[in-house]
């Protein structure tokens, strides 16, 4: 199989799985949306098709099943019950795995079990609807569709209406054939029964009718025909003559957009990110010269300078902004998820998503998932009281979680917020204190804003049980670690009895990083200007020995003193000095002083995350060019510290 | 009386209010003859609801360009797919003529 067969299977498939996943969203708040099942349909039918045309039988087969189910669904012979579309997602975002598997590998997955996601599919047999007249149920589309056969005189658009008059009609003095003769411009009519006829006796006066038809009149017009009977009237409006349905996807919405396979983009990003080395490296020169040269040709080379930097600064501007996308795809796949885990563990929620269309670094969109599942299961699984309790407290039965994005600033603050029961602080310092995170007189001393924060401490974990969902070893340390990963921060804010709003403050876009150079053990090395309180020289002779490691008083607090080439293993560089260079670092709320062998100069530059092996070694941030072509570690000094 | 049943025609004429269903129903029930609607001026919903049940064979223009355009030939085309769908309609022979002694589906005698 070519390449670039695979290629557009993953790129249009992405786009049709976050298709799929919208279209059920929406038909979760709205059941009778049309338009969605429609959309929703289309985009499960070119999956499958798609998949067949690569060979992927395991994924033709799963969505073979759900494009059944769903014209099940259209024809009126089955109910989009929850569990329907939660199996259908599930299908969906499994769809979307293999797509990112494909995509890593460059070919089809080997191992694809379908088989629980056929059963969910098939399991909802139970959703049969039991339609008396089968025409009731089906979508409107697809009634309005069947008047546009055979083809009409008039062009379109047409406003199609059916209308079911109550079966008491006649005796309230209606008269529905009166009604409809009032639909201006009416260009076809269709008559009839609502149900079979019994004509042993007939009942002339049991109203049996269901009147339909297309009209070139606008919307309103029509509307106005049936204001006295509005609740017996459907209406839809019609494109043109061509019926909605099968066939070729309906015309997308003109959204002017171009289509950019995400490497391009991320490609002209890298090179720009090397123009800005470049840059660095040129006004490392620049400053030489200046030294050196006439006052007239420093002032032209300064300004030259600034005019680089500037316009440099704003491509890179444009390139970031390139890459921003909507949280849309991100919050989607909470509501399902939501259900489910509340479910397990016998409680209901409501999710409120707000804040989708927010747009930030594909990077966040990508990387976010797995820190706001973690919150989500922790708030459903700590945070939300037991049904009992909630009733006992006056809540209603359902906890209302929100998961909401807003722009602040350069930041987005993404919030994930419980009616819950609150942190019970007393039980943090508690915890705190068994497990040894602090001296109980720090625990004492830490107001109730510090306290909380205690919860994402590593090995803080209150659950006192530790269930399936949250406690898998794995506390909100680990997100607090991957929203730094990804140049952010968390906050959190709880009332008791009322509920815990934990927030995730993230760059908007992906910035250049300020980084201080730095030697020790002879080598030279990075570290993000944001962790450095402070650079310090301090005379030797103020350290005090504390047990085995030395410790100083700095601005009258007592600070632990570490050698960056310790922390390193490195070999300490020879001879002693009279005279320390310290960097004063904050590492979660604690201050330590790191001792260094020289400062270098200060730059600007793109941080780039390690791939590979590299990822997994500990203390290391990233890596980024200097200006001198050389490649400069860049230390993530909290986890080396901490 | 806008319901006149002549020979081998029912005649509709006028204005056929919602009490004529009745009088029609009868007289299809008793033969089922084909109905002109030439002269009607106007149909009340209960009527053409008798049409659509016994699907008698109808012929005629009437004068009102709904009736003419829109309600007979819909009736028309509702009644014949009926009736190549349907060959055995409770109550009606496959000729078109009341069934003898039918009570519907199901019913005992």
């Amino acid at each position: 199989m070519s390449d670039d067969l695979l290629e557009i299977f993953v790129t249009e498939g992405r786009e049709l799985v976050d298709q799929a996943a919208q279209d059920l969203h929406a038909l979760e708040r709205a059941p009778e949306d049309g338009g969605a099942l429609e959309s929703l349909f289309r985009a499960v039918h070119t999956l499958k098709g798609s998949a067949g045309l690569v060979g992927f039988a395991p994924m033709a087969e799963l969505f073979h099943v759900a494009e059944d189910r769903l014209s099940d669904v259209r024809r009126g012979d089955l109910r989009l019950t929850p569990d329907l579309a939660e199996a259908l997602l599930s299908a969906v975002w499994q769809a979307g795995r293999w797509l990112d598997e494909t995509a890593a590998q460059g070919r089809l997955p080997h191992a694809a079990p379908v088989a629980p996601l056929l059963a969910a599919l098939s399991q909802t047999d139970g959703a049969q609807t039991e339609v008396p007249e089968p025409e009731g149920d089906a979508s409107p589309s697809e009634w309005a569709a069947d008047l546009l056969t055979p083809s009409l005189d008039r062009p379109g658009p047409y406003v199609a209406f059916r209308y079911t008059p109550r079966p008491d009609s006649y005796f309230a003095g209606e008269d529905p054939v009166a009604t409809v003769a009032a639909v201006p411009d009416l260009q076809r009519l269709t008559v009839a029964p609502r149900a079979a006829f019994d004509t042993s006796p007939y009942d002339p006066f049991t109203c049996n009718l269901v009147l339909s038809g297309l009209s070139t009149a606008s919307l309103e017009a029509v509307r106005s025909a049936f204001r006295l009977v509005a609740d017996e009237v459907e209406l839809a409006e019609l494109g043109g003559a061509t019926p909605a349905g099968d066939g070729p996807r309906a015309p997308a919405l003109a959204v002017r957009s171009l289509r950019v396979e995400g490497a391009r983009v991320d490609a002209l990003a890298a090179a720009v990110d090397e123009l800005v080395v470049a840059k660095n490296s040129l006004a490392h020169l620049t400053n030489e010269l200046a030294r050196s040269a006439e006052p007239q040709v420093a002032r032209t080379l300064a300004a030259a300078q600034a005019d680089l930097d500037r316009r440099l600064g704003r491509l890179h501007d444009t390139v970031t902004r390139l890459r921003l996308t909507p949280l849309a795809p991100l919050f989607r796949r909470f509501p399902a998820l939501v259900r489910q885990t509340a479910a397990s563990l016998g409680k209901s929620a409501e999710l409120v998503l707000s804040g989708e269309d927010v747009e930030v670094d594909k990077s966040l969109v990508d990387g976010l998932f797995e820190p706001l599942l973690h919150l989500v299961r922790n708030a459903l699984d700590h945070g939300v009281e037991p049904r009992d309790a909630r009733r006992a407290a006056g809540k209603p039965a359902a906890t209302a979680l929100r998961i909401s994005a807003r722009p602040v600033g350069d930041e987005v603050a993404i919030e994930v917020a419980d009616d819950g029961r609150g942190l019970d602080l007393q039980k943090v310092r508690r915890v705190a204190a068994e497990r040894g995170l602090l001296e109980e007189a720090a625990l004492a001393a830490l107001s109730d804003a510090e306290a909380a924060e205690l919860i994402f401490r590593p090995g803080f974990s209150t659950a006192s049980a530790v269930t399936d969902l949250s406690g898998r070893g794995v506390g909100l340390d680990a997100v607090r670690a991957a929203v730094a990963s990804l140049g952010g921060r968390v906050e959190v804010a709880s009332t008791p009895g009322t509920g815990t709003r934990i927030t995730l403050l993230l760059p908007v876009r992906v910035r250049l990083a300020r980084l201080m150079v730095v030697e020790a053990g002879g080598e030279t090395f990075g570290v993000p200007l944001e962790s450095v309180v402070e650079t310090a020289r301090v005379d030797a002779a103020r350290l005090t020995s504390v047990r085995a490691g030395r410790a100083l008083v700095w601005r009258e607090r007592p600070l632990p003193l570490i050698e960056l080439s310790d922390l390193l293993r490195l070999p300490r560089a020879a001879g002693a000095h009279d005279e320390l260079k310290l960097l004063i670092v904050q590492t979660g709320d604690e201050l330590a002083a790191i001792s260094v062998q020289a400062f270098g100069a200060r730059l600007e530059a793109p941080l780039r995350p390690l791939g590979g092996l590299l990822a997994r070694v500990p203390g290391l941030a990233g890596t980024t060019l200097l200006p001198d072509g050389r490649v400069l570690m860049v230390l993530d000094v909290a986890e080396l510290v901490g | 009386m806008t319901v006149r049943v002549d020979g081998e025609v029912i005649w509709l004429q006028g204005a056929c209010r919602v009490e004529e269903a009745e009088t029609l129903a009868a007289a299809l029930e008793r033969r089922l003859c084909p109905v002109d609607l030439s002269d009607c001026t106007s149909l009340h919903a209960a009527v053409a609801q008798v049409l659509l049940a016994f699907a008698p064979p109808l012929r005629g223009a009437p004068q009102l360009e709904f009736l003419r355009d829109h309600l007979a030939p819909a009736l028309a085309a509702a009644t014949r797919s009926d009736l190549r769908q349907t060959s055995a309609r409770p109550g009606v022979m496959d000729d078109g003529r009341p069934r003898p002694g039918h009570k519907g589906e199901g019913a005992l005698d």
